[in-house]
């Protein structure tokens, strides 16, 4: 038995029958670490010390409960972990240190899991390739010349890697699902409004969310049930009945509506990724599924409209970084002088680029023009989508258009954009959706299938991941 | 189309001269791209701005443990006598 290889419900399970210790199982992880990192740079920070410390608390414990007992998770540099250093992967927060517990983070403890450390990330969880990071690039585990996906890369590579059990990575525009396709682990977006943000930098209020970035479905369904629920404390998290996700797993989908968006072959698609789609329509279909052609018209449009409203947000919520509040400050002549200078020096390139234009599309003159008509293909997809959902109850495509791609390979800004094609109508509508592994191309590199459910159909979703994984 | 100098003063940044001069290059690219938008009609839509209706909710009236000073210490914003430290925000 490889302790590193054991998914949750099983390490969890030694754990509890005491087969196993918590130190000797952060132990193995550590190993990893200490063998891979050098070569993956997963993590900006680690803190094994404090992970074996609280390990051996754990093993000390009489009742030995939570349902990640004892499971090592790695945490995305975007969510604030208390008493370690959050960076969100820019030079502007070096040096602050966390004074409190993210919820989700609260609620992984609570359930007894282990934070092994921070992972590494576009600046701001603006990006496709963790190529943004102010510190270094990540490397993709399955092939280090090649992008781990971004911005959550670095949570997508540890859990590839081996070098932790489950992470944590945040979803604005495919975050969560485009790495976990590049990497060949299962990554889930909930729905808006399932999983509370406080503690989470925010960069697009209305479209961030967290998810679980997992190796399989039933561990990705665990981490769920840990982190889910209504916040007081997140004005947008939605108060609705606990559920316990891992109910469906298993269940058969005889008879199950799978939409198969007719749009999405308007794109380019790298041929492989076409044919992994055909066989996962053929497994769905042996499995007692039904395939149905849907039309969501607007899909194109989602990408313009989300790189106007994603950055219109982000120029306003990363306001508050002038110098005064949080780590870096580069003192000017007045207090003007000191927020420029500081923003400027603080901030990467593709930072300021987003500023700028979110700044332009709301400016004077200019609001009608572009946030607002956004604003209102928004409101057309989520129409089109509700639409969908009447007739079927899951929608399926790919994750991405491409696998993954070589590090320094995507030049312009746009280009980079178009990796998030499938991902993104997906949070300018709020929904639940996630990647699953399924094949791979002539070079190796893992392809992601996405499915994607109505609003707070997590249940039927993760029943037909699940199915579709184990089909 | 872009008056850069005003944007960027709007967002509190001072770039470099060369770097302006790329990111007023990319800006353009993407702003063009948007143009793609002129062809979606929006008659009578109402924009959304949040996915779903936030709800504004009031906490139960309890008391609970927040952020204690030793905490915020870390970040070495104590000063000394538990006073705040922080930066010169007065005076142009």
């Amino acid at each position: 038995m490889t302790i590193t290889n054991l998914p949750i419900s099983n390490l969890t399970s030694k754990l509890k029958n005491k087969e196993i210790t918590a130190r000797e199982v952060i132990e193995n992880y550590a190993k990893n670490i200490y063998e891979k990192e050098k070569n993956i740079k997963a993590f900006i920070n680690l803190d094994i010390e404090k992970a074996l410390k609280r390990a051996e608390e754990l093993d000390r414990m009489d009742e030995k409960k939570g349902l990640l007992f004892g499971v090592p998770v790695a945490i995305k540099d975007n969510m604030n972990v208390k008493n370690y250093e959050t960076t969100a992967g820019s030079q502007i927060l070096k040096g602050y240190i966390s004074p409190y517990n993210a919820t989700v983070v609260k609620k992984l403890k609570e359930e007894n899991a282990i934070i092994i450390g921070k992972t590494n990330m576009d600046e701001f969880a603006m990006g496709s390739s963790n190529e943004n990071s102010s510190f270094f690039p990540t490397h993709n585990p399955v092939n280090y010349d090649y992008v781990p996906g971004g911005s959550s890369g670095g949570s997508a590579a540890s859990v590839k890697s081996e070098e932790a059990l489950a992470a944590l990575g945040s979803d604005t525009g495919g975050s969560v699902r485009e790495p976990a396709a590049f990497c060949g682990v299962v990554g889930l977006k909930p729905t808006y409004g399932l999983v509370s943000r406080y503690g989470l930098i925010a960069f697009s209020s209305s479209l961030d969310q967290i998810g679980p970035l997992t190796k399989n479905v039933k561990d990705c369904t665990i981490m769920l049930n840990a982190i889910a629920g209504f916040d007081p404390r997140d004005e947008t998290s939605v108060n609705i009945k606990k559920e316990d996700y891992t109910d469906f797993l298993g269940k058969e989908i005889k008879g199950k509506r799978i939409g198969i968006i007719k749009e999405v072959m308007d794109f380019n698609i790298q041929d492989e990724i076409k044919e992994e789609l055909k066989k996962t329509i053929s497994t769905l279909v042996k499995l007692g599924a039904t395939i149905t052609e849907i039309s969501v018209a607007h899909l194109k449009y989602a990408l313009p409209a989300y790189y106007i409203v994603a950055p219109s947000e982000a120029s306003s919520n990363l306001s508050r970084f002038d110098g005064v509040r949080y780590g870096l400050t580069v003192q000017g002549e007045n207090l003007t002088s000191t927020y420029e200078l500081t923003r400027t020096e603080g901030f990467g390139e593709e930072v300021k680029r987003r500023i700028l234009i979110g700044t332009f599309a709301l400016s004077a003159g200019y609001y009608d023009a572009y946030y607002l008509k956004a604003s209102k293909v928004r409101k057309i997809l989520a129409n089109e989508f509700e639409k969908a959902f009447e007739a079927v109850d899951t929608l399926l495509l790919p994750t991405t258009a491409t696998t993954a791609f070589k590090l320094g390979e995507k030049k312009s800004p746009l280009e980079m954009y178009m990796s998030d094609i499938f991902t993104i109508p997906v949070n300018l509508a709020g929904l639940p959706a996630i990647s699953v592994p399924h094949g791979s191309d002539k070079n190796g590199l893992p392809i992601g299938m996405q499915f994607i459910g109505s609003w707070f159909k997590e249940k039927e979703l993760l029943q037909i991941a699940y199915a579709v994984e184990n089909g | 189309m872009i008056d850069i100098d005003k944007i960027e003063k709007l967002a509190a940044l001072k770039l470099k001269e060369k770097e302006k001069e790329t990111i007023l290059n990319d800006l353009e690219e993407i702003i063009h791209y948007f143009e793609i938008l002129k062809e979606v009609n929006i008659e009578n839509v109402e924009p959304q701005i949040y996915t779903k209706e936030a709800h504004l909710f009031l906490r139960k009236d309890e008391t609970e443990n927040g952020l204690c000073k030793e905490d915020l210490e870390k970040n070495k914003t104590l000063a000394r006598e538990n006073f705040y430290r922080v930066k010169h925000i007065i005076g142009e």
